[in-house]
Parts: C-alpha cells; sequence; structure tokens
C-alpha cells in the first residue's frame, strides 16, 4: 500500500500550483466567465505548453505523457483549489476517453489536439425529456450516401460555446451511438443557445435539424456507445471529486482564518464552541474526501461493478460532502459569505453545482444500493 | 379547542380571492411568482402596495386608527395565505411591518401624523440601518457615532446589508449617542432622510448577481432630533421591540406550503433518475414528504403562538424558534426545487425571472431565449438567496443562544 505520489506526479503538481497561484486570478477568471469569452484561451494554451496538464493523462502516442487517473487527480484537484472554470475535466477527461476508447485515425487526430491545446470537445448527452439520464436519447441518426444525419435537441451541454468539437449521442437503427462533430465544419442545421452556468461556466441547449456529418464521424460500433459512456461518465464523476476535494480545502481554510480574525462580543467567532464543532465536522468531510477519491481514482481501472461501485460511493460522499462545507461556510461567513467581493461566494456556487454533476448525490446512493444489493 | 375555519372566515376568504382575482393582474403575478428572493421586484411591489391601499389593505396588522383592520386572527392568516397562493408580490416589510409598529408604540403624534399615511402609501419607503461591518451578531457594538448639536444629531459611520437603500427615501437606524459600561445604553433609534448631504451609497453584488443589498456611508449627516423614537440613548428598547417584529409573529407557512406544492407540482413533470417521474422517485419524494410534513407542523406552531399574540400576549422566545424552522425549512424546499429542476437548475438565467433588484455584469441572450421554463431559471437564485435566512435577522445560532437562555434557563 503506497498514497505516495511520484517524484514526476510532484512535480506535475508543484508546477501547475505555482503557476496557478501566479497567473490565476479569480477577480480576472470571473471578469472573462462573465463578460468577456468565457474563458481565458492564453491560460489554455499554458496548459498545454507550459504545464502539459492536457496530456498528462493520455497516452504517448497522441502527445501524452502516458499518465492515469492520479494524474488526473493531482490536476483536478489544483484547478479546482484555485476555481478554474476552463472546461479540463469535460475536455482531457470525459471526452479524450471517449475518444480513446473509440479510435481511429479522426479520434486520434481529436486527442492529439486536446494534448496540444488546440481543441475543446464538449459531449452533447443530455436532453430535456432525459433529464440527467444519458441513456434516454430521442436524438437520431440516420446513414444516407454521403454520411450522416443527426436530428433532435440536447440540452445544459457544458462547454459547447466554446468548443472545436463536440462529442454528440444518438440513436441509429443499431441502438445508442456516438459521433464526432468538428463544429466548424458543420454548414447548416446546428442551432446553439449559449449561457452562462451558476458557477461562471459556459454551456448550451443545442437544436440539431439534419446536421450532415461525415461517414468517418461515427465513433466505435454502431449501437455500442452506451459502455464507454457509462465509464466517461464515472472517469467524469472521479474527477469532479478530485476538484471539489481542492475547493473545499480552500474553503475550509478560508473559513478557519476568517472565525479566526472575525471579532464579535468581544472575542474571535472561532472561540465559540459552536463555531468549532462546526469547522470540526467540516473538517472531518473534507478528510473523507480526500480519502473517496483515492478509492475512485485506485478503482478506474477495474472491473465495470468495481468500478461503478466505488465511484458512485466516492461521488455520494463528496456531494455530501460539498454541500455540508459550501452551506456552512456561506454560514460562518455571515452576509459576506453570500457576496461576489470575497472568494467564498464563488466556490459556493462550484461546489453547489457539482453536486449535480456526473449523477447527483441520490443517483449514486441509489446506483450504489443497486450495486450491493443481494 | 378547533383547527377548522368558521363560516364567517370562509365567507372572509372568498372576499379575499374575489379581490385578488379582480385586482391581482398577470404581470403582478407573473411578479410573484418569479421573485428569486423574499423581495419582489421593487415597482411590482409598489404598484400591488397602491391597490392593497385603496382597499384598505396594505397594513392589515396595523390599529384601525391608523389604517389597519379589525380582522381576526383567522382573518390574517387567510389573508396572508390567499395573497400568496394567489402569487402576489411580497411587500416590502421594512416600513409597514417594522419600522410602523415602533412609531405607533414609541412616536410622538406629529410622527405618527407625518409617517404612518406616508408608509401606507409607498410615498416614504423605509430601509434598515442596523448592521455595521463590525456590529453584525453582536449588534449592540454599533458604532455609527451621533454627536448632540442642537436641535441636530450630527451622523457619521456606516450601515451595512441595507436592503434597498438605493430605492428608499428614508431609514430607520440605531446609532450611538453616548457610550456606557453596558453597552446596549446610549443607542439611539432614528428615522433619517436618505436625500440628506452626506448619504452614500455602495451596492453589494450577491451570489445570485443581484444588487439588492449595500453599505452607507455617513459622513456628517444631521439628523432633526425630532425624528429621535423614543428617547435618546433609549433606542434598544425600540429595537428589542421591533426585533420580535422582525423575527417571527407572521404567518411563514403559507409561503412554504405554496413553495412545498411548487416543487411537488415541478417534481410531476420532471423525470426522475430511473426515467419515472421524479415525483416517484422513493429518495426524492421521502425528502420533500418530511420537508411538508414539518410544514404542517410549523402551521400549527404558528397558530399557536399568533394565538398568543391575539390575546395580547408576547411571543417571546418563541419568535426565534419559528425564525429557526422557517427559514431552515425555506432553505431545504429551494435546495428540493434546484434538484426538481434538474441539469437546468444549473444554467444561470436572471432575464427569465424577476429578481428584487439590478443585476450586475449580465447580457441577456439577443433574443432573449431561455432554456427550459421559468421556474428551473428561478431555482438556483432562490437557492443562493435563501442562504440568507439562516444569517439575517439574527443569525440561526444566535437564535439558538436565545432559546437556551430564554426557554431553557441554560
Amino acid at each position: 500500500m503506497n498514497f505516495r505520489l511520484s517524484d514526476e506526479q510532484e512535480m506535475l503538481r508543484n508546477g501547475l500550483d505555482k503557476f496557478l497561484a501566479t497567473r490565476y486570478d479569480l477577480d480576472r477568471s470571473r471578469a472573462a466567465a462573465k463578460t468577456g469569452q468565457g474563458w481565458q484561451p492564453d491560460v489554455w494554451r499554458a496548459f498545454a505548453e507550459e504545464l502539459g496538464i492536457l496530456g498528462a493523462a493520455l497516452p504517448e502516442r497522441v502527445g501524452g505523457i502516458g499518465g492515469g487517473p492520479i494524474e488526473v487527480m493531482v490536476v483536478a484537484e489544483a484547478l479546482g483549489r484555485a476555481l478554474v472554470v476552463e472546461p479540463y475535466v469535460d475536455t482531457a477527461v470525459v471526452a479524450a476517453g471517449l475518444l480513446l476508447r473509440a479510435g481511429g485515425p479522426a479520434a486520434d487526430e481529436v486527442v492529439e489536439r486536446i494534448a496540444a491545446g488546440t481543441a475543446i470537445v464538449a459531449l452533447a448527452a443530455a436532453e430535456e425529456q432525459s433529464g440527467d439520464r444519458w441513456l434516454d436519447v430521442a436524438t437520431t441518426a440516420h446513414a444516407d450516401d454521403h454520411g450522416w444525419v443527426l436530428s433532435g435537441q440536447k440540452m445544459m451541454v457544458l462547454g459547447a460555446p466554446i468548443a472545436t468539437h463536440l462529442l454528440i449521442t444518438a440513436r441509429t437503427d443499431n441502438g445508442l451511438s456516438l459521433f464526432l462533430a468538428d463544429v466548424t465544419a458543420v454548414e447548416q442545421g446546428l442551432e446553439m443557445h449559449g449561457f452562462r452556468t451558476v458557477d461562471d461556466r459556459r454551456a448550451a441547449d443545442l437544436v440539431l435539424a439534419d446536421v450532415r456529418l461525415p461517414r468517418t464521424a461515427l465513433l466505435g460500433d454502431e449501437g455500442q456507445a452506451w459502455p464507454s459512456l457509462t465509464q466517461a461518465r464515472d472517469e467524469g464523476a472521479a474527477a469532479v471529486c478530485a476538484e471539489a476535494v481542492g475547493a473545499m480545502r480552500r474553503v475550509l481554510a478560508d473559513t478557519v482564518a476568517y472565525a479566526k480574525q472575525r471579532h464579535q462580543f468581544g472575542q474571535p467567532i472561532g472561540s465559540f464552541q459552536v463555531l468549532q464543532h462546526r469547522m470540526v465536522d467540516m473538517h472531518m468531510e473534507l478528510e473523507q474526501s480526500a480519502a473517496a477519491v483515492y478509492l475512485a481514482m485506485l478503482n478506474l481501472g477495474a472491473d465495470p461493478a468495481t468500478r461503478a461501485r466505488a465511484v458512485s460511493a466516492a461521488k455520494a460522499t463528496i456531494g455530501r460532502a460539498a454541500r455540508f462545507i459550501g452551506q456552512n461556510a456561506v454560514q460562518l461567513h455571515g452576509g459576506m459569505g453570500m457576496t461576489e467581493e470575497l472568494a467564498i461566494g464563488h466556490y459556493f456556487k462550484r461546489l453547489t453545482a457539482l453536486q449535480y454533476e456526473y449523477g447527483t448525490t441520490d443517483h449514486h446512493v441509489t446506483r450504489y444500493a443497486q450495486l450491493t444489493r443481494r | 379547542m378547533d383547527l377548522s375555519w368558521s363560516p364567517t372566515d370562509i365567507a372572509f376568504r372568498d372576499e379575499v380571492r374575489s379581490f385578488l382575482d379582480e385586482r391581482l393582474t398577470p404581470e403582478l403575478r407573473r411578479a410573484g411568482r418569479l421573485m428569486t428572493s423574499v423581495y419582489s421586484d421593487h415597482e411590482a411591489s409598489l404598484q400591488w402596495q397602491r391597490i392593497l391601499h385603496e382597499r384598505g389593505w396594505a397594513a392589515p396588522a396595523w390599529p384601525v386608527e391608523y389604517g389597519g383592520q379589525d380582522w381576526s386572527l383567522t382573518q390574517h392568516y387567510v389573508f396572508s395565505r390567499e395573497s400568496t397562493l394567489a402569487g402576489a408580490p411580497s411587500l416590502s416589510p421594512m416600513g409597514i411591518r417594522m419600522v410602523a409598529h415602533a412609531i405607533v408604540k414609541f412616536g410622538t403624534q406629529a410622527q405618527k401624523d407625518y409617517f404612518l399615511p406616508r408608509i401606507l402609501t409607498g410615498e416614504v419607503f423605509f430601509c434598515q440601518g442596523y448592521s455595521e461591518p463590525e456590529a453584525g451578531s453582536d449588534l449592540a457594538a454599533l458604532s455609527m457615532s451621533a454627536v448632540d448639536d442642537g436641535d441636530d444629531l450630527v451622523c457619521t459611520g456606516s450601515k451595512i446589508w441595507t436592503t434597498h437603500a438605493s430605492e428608499a427615501n428614508w431609514m430607520f437606524a440605531l446609532v450611538r449617542t453616548s457610550r456606557s459600561a453596558k453597552k446596549q445604553q446610549g443607542i439611539t433609534f432614528v428615522l433619517l432622510d436618505m436625500t440628506s448631504p452626506g448619504v452614500q451609497i455602495r451596492p453589494l453584488v450577491m451570489t445570485s448577481g443581484e444588487e439588492i443589498q449595500n453599505q452607507v456611508f455617513f459622513d456628517e449627516v444631521r439628523i432633526p432630533k425630532a425624528n429621535v423614537i423614543g428617547a435618546v440613548d433609549d433606542g434598544w428598547t425600540v429595537a428589542k421591540y421591533l426585533l420580535e417584529f422582525e423575527r417571527g409573529g407572521g404567518a411563514s407557512a403559507p409561503a412554504l406550503q405554496v413553495m412545498a406544492e411548487e416543487v411537488t407540482t415541478a417534481a410531476t413533470a420532471q423525470p426522475g433518475p430511473d426515467g419515472d417521474r421524479l415525483v416517484d422517485d422513493p429518495a426524492f419524494s421521502r425528502k420533500l414528504a418530511e420537508a411538508r410534513i414539518r410544514t404542517d407542523v410549523l402551521e400549527v406552531l404558528e397558530y399557536r403562538v399568533l394565538a398568543t399574540l391575539a390575546d395580547g400576549g408576547h411571543p417571546g422566545p418563541a419568535s426565534s424558534m419559528l425564525k429557526i424552522l422557517s427559514t431552515e425549512l425555506s432553505q431545504t424546499l429551494t435546495e428540493l426545487a434546484m434538484e426538481a429542476a434538474g441539469p437546468r437548475g444549473r444554467a444561470y438565467q436572471p432575464h427569465a425571472t424577476r429578481p428584487g433588484g439590478p443585476v450586475a455584469e449580465y447580457e441577456p441572450p439577443p433574443d432573449g431565449y431561455v432554456g427550459g421554463e421559468a421556474w428551473q431559471a428561478v431555482a438556483p437564485l432562490r437557492y443562493l438567496n435563501d442562504r440568507a435566512g439562516s444569517i439575517y435577522a439574527g443569525s440561526n445560532e444566535i437564535q439558538r443562544n436565545i432559546l437556551a437562555k430564554a426557554a431553557l434557563g441554560l
């Protein structure tokens, strides 16, 4: 048993932490999210070129470093601590995983571009009637003489407004399938309604009206997309858990510092036992979350049932912790915790949103129950 | 002992309903339904207040001689419940429900004559100046100085968490007129003209993006002593009296019932984790049922406190209990609404809602596109704003301290 990072992983973490501390300013990133393009392309470029984090967990044959889940954990946690809005998990974990498993020249080329920082890839899976159930897909695809024709709608596609590529789930005669669309190459039929999310990311609703894609757009075998999608969802959930741990570390540290510095009734509010116990509970939630991330990450390569059980345990734990730590951090900061003036309000919004990403807390508790039922 | 309504009460309910049917316009209902916090859109709120005032219903809880209604306890409850059910915008609590009670109890005849009729019409719109940057939970530590200068008090300092400071033309405030060993002494309750020279307002952007709260700065602002309520240095007595109005003694259960109904309706139309209706999901329906049970019980608890009030009694520490229970329940319900909204609950679309103030740094889509339904856009904003419930009007930690002391003698 060994929980130590390798020298390379330590270097990756230290380099990223240093970069984010000096070059990722909270105010500037919020300004970009709110009134600018929605992200900072120069930061993304630096992620690829200076830090190599986008390819850290990708194979060397596509320009990556050849790491795995532990690299994802290190990177996502650091990004969470700095409240990075750029879509690392969606692009470099979820989309890259789907593309790698599909294989083929078209997919490999996009993964190479992900590692190089020149592609942002968004997964269009949720639909109006499906809610968060990716298996419930009404969007259709059929083949004609020229390629594929897709019709339907997708909602809340994270990262879509800034994406170079979309991964779209659709049903063919043979079942659930996955398609790759180069956004700039789509000539007609794709309508995109972009908006901001509560946690300052970009997302879009899509309407697909006979969108034409080349024959090579089909990823993997027709009708066989579900196992890979389930795995992508688990990988996304695990990465978001690591991101959450980074965010929660910062939130707890800020809360403890505030409780020491804020005086009421002639003493620091941190001297009141009721608040001390609250912060101790937050601390214990955080420690359990950090342990849960290991549980998830170290089982990502296991068989599907083992993987699913570990990921659900982690996401349920992190969902509970993110809720408790987020809500109480705001409470202990009083009114200031509800403003945009301190970091805490921004972190609270992220800790709220991520409870619902890649399966809600309830979803994962229920799935865990199903997997452990006799 | 009886929980049912008499035929007179039912007749009154029908009277209220037909009034609401007739006067509550679709636009006002929209403003009420799409509120993102306890504060409705300022213009809609004032417009509704004027309509209510025409009927004599703007401030039914006031004494009849000042424009109130001689209603029974049940009638007050019925009125509040029906208004909430119909989706009426809320009225600002600061004037009608708060400072007016202090003016009635402690004010001079001249103060009553000037302020009460103008509060009713909305011509005088109050904000509250209690908290200061260094005096939040420890309110009595407030330090905004008011120096005696002939006929005036001259005020310098700052107030924070002032709701609707920019919309208000008057503020009721607690200021420090003298310092003594006991910090509750030497505080004075004043009415302050917000158009006075030396008043500066800085809006605070909340996590919902809304600018409803403010920090207000005072630089040698002159307040005529005629605008002191009660005695100089004895403002704590007035403030304590008002705090009971702020913390409870109202009926929050009807609004919570409406929220619970809305969540139920939403969950009936939304897909659950198994593809069935969300309302059929065991995990979700259990949480919702538990919240509804707490709401049903809170309603009876509130009845009991209202009955004490109706008998001329004081809510006392029970108002702290009601404040804790109702705010925490409201937070639970806003969270369930967020869950019911599904993936849509993460979209930031304030243009589809009617927030209680301007929204900072936000450009609505040029084509006005709204993803999903309006209630799904409301859900996350309400969730964010509702975190204030356990912080304002004395945090719930402070309320528990009060209860430990006053209810349990600890």
